[in-house]
């Protein structure tokens, strides 16, 4: 017999049906194998997603032709930082003294509702305002401050004592001598603050 | 990069960040800058006046910045749908850059702010506009892009420096890191 002309087995077999090769057999719906209905499974229909394209009244105004060049711009930009400065110690000042009264308050045991959220802003302000400024040290302390109430306001344990000793380190930082310092110039500090915060925060 | 005229909404809770970020673009040339401390703020102030673009702080209370964003992508009848929004965080974790892509933003700036930093998100939108994509469970730019460099930019900042004080805290990321992850979802890292 010719190789390609040997019926197929199951074509012998009492009620077996020959199979249109255009026809599809049907998924099966239920109580067949798990992984073969899975698979057919059909999501429903969601919308088609939309792209268009958006030129807003920033994008054109800002490619106007007359603008400040780069270099120029973040100069200038600089020079408006250096003006601030000498209010920002005054600043620095203020927010130090007023983070260490109110922490001094909760430690002593006085009524202070919402310190946390309050020590948290300040912390915060702290951070990113003396980083903007170049007073590296400054944001260090206080960015390392913000981990640990961040770490109490997600409920991790509140630790006074830590607390105060961040505060203490603002206090220091903020002293004429050692405001314009680098976290790298003082590596006991920094090193003793971050192993404050990784004890309590783990 | 030409700022003059346009509208700038700055809404950081804390006045001495605005205070900053004010001069800066000041510095750029910027002459028309609002400032607002809070979710409620900007959302009156957005019914008042036409706003070009906005610069909003992650944790704007009382929701934060990423509510606020859904927000404003989220609502039809909206004007300022298609608004850019740069966020502005100093929580730089990965998961935190996606969340804010996924709001709709269309960066994010890394806390503490720098010049260069700023000028440069704000011309990468000026100058690289995106489409906008508008499907069942997301309105805002489309993520899948990739930074082919800032208009005569920087890398890393300025502050970026290396500084070995101890052991990494954190998986925070540089502000590059933080613009590549835009891109993560183009090529099937997200």
């Amino acid at each position: 017999m010719a190789k390609g002309k040997r019926p197929k087995s199951g074509a012998h077999k009492p009620g077996a049906q020959k199979r249109s090769p255009s026809v599809v057999a049907p998924p099966i719906a239920d109580g067949g194998d798990g992984e073969t209905a899975k698979s057919h499974k059909r999501r429903p229909a969601s919308p088609p997603a939309r792209l268009f394209p958006v030129d807003t009244r920033f994008q054109q105004m800002a490619r106007r032709s007359g603008g400040v060049p780069r270099d120029q711009a973040i100069e200038r930009a600089q020079k408006a930082l250096e003006g601030v400065k000498p209010a920002f110690e005054e600043f620095l000042e203020r927010e130090v003294t007023g983070l260490a009264e109110m922490v001094k308050k909760v430690e002593a045991g006085q009524d202070e509702p919402g310190w946390i959220e309050t020590a948290t802003f300040r912390a915060r302000q702290l951070r990113d305002s003396s980083g903007s400024l170049d007073y590296e040290l400054v944001s260090f302390i206080a960015g390392s401050l913000c981990e640990l109430l961040d770490s109490i306001e997600a409920g991790g344990e509140c630790s006074m004592e830590s607390i105060v000793c961040h505060v203490d380190a603002l206090m220091l930082a903020r002293q004429k001598s050692y405001r314009r310092m680098k976290p790298e110039q003082v590596p006991e500090l920094t090193k003793g603050l971050q192993r404050v915060v990784k004890h309590v925060t783990v | 990069m030409n700022l003059r005229d346009l509208v700038i909404l700055v809404a950081d809770p804390s006045s001495y960040i605005s205070m900053l970020i004010h001069g800066m673009l000041r510095g750029f040339g910027s002459n028309k800058i609002l400032e607002v401390r809070n979710s409620n703020g900007v959302l009156q102030t957005l019914m008042g006046q036409k706003i070009d673009i906005m610069i909003c702080d992650m944790h704007l209370p009382p929701h934060g910045g990423l509510s606020l964003t859904r927000a404003i992508r989220g609502k039809t009848d909206n004007e300022h749908r298609t608004m850019p929004i740069l966020i502005m965080s100093s929580d730089s974790r990965e998961a935190t850059i996606k969340r804010a892509r996924d709001a709709g933003a269309n960066m994010v700036i890394a806390k503490p702010i720098s010049p260069a930093s700023l000028y440069d998100r704000l011309s990468w939108i000026a100058f690289n506009p995106r489409k906008f994509v508008d499907t069942a469970t997301y309105f805002g730019p489309d993520r899948r892009f990739k930074i082919e460099g800032y208009p005569g930019g920087v890398g890393r900042r300025a502050g970026d420096k290396e500084v070995e004080i101890g052991a990494e805290s954190g998986p925070a990321l540089a502000q590059d890191d933080i613009d590549n992850l835009f891109s993560s979802v183009q090529t099937g890292q997200d």
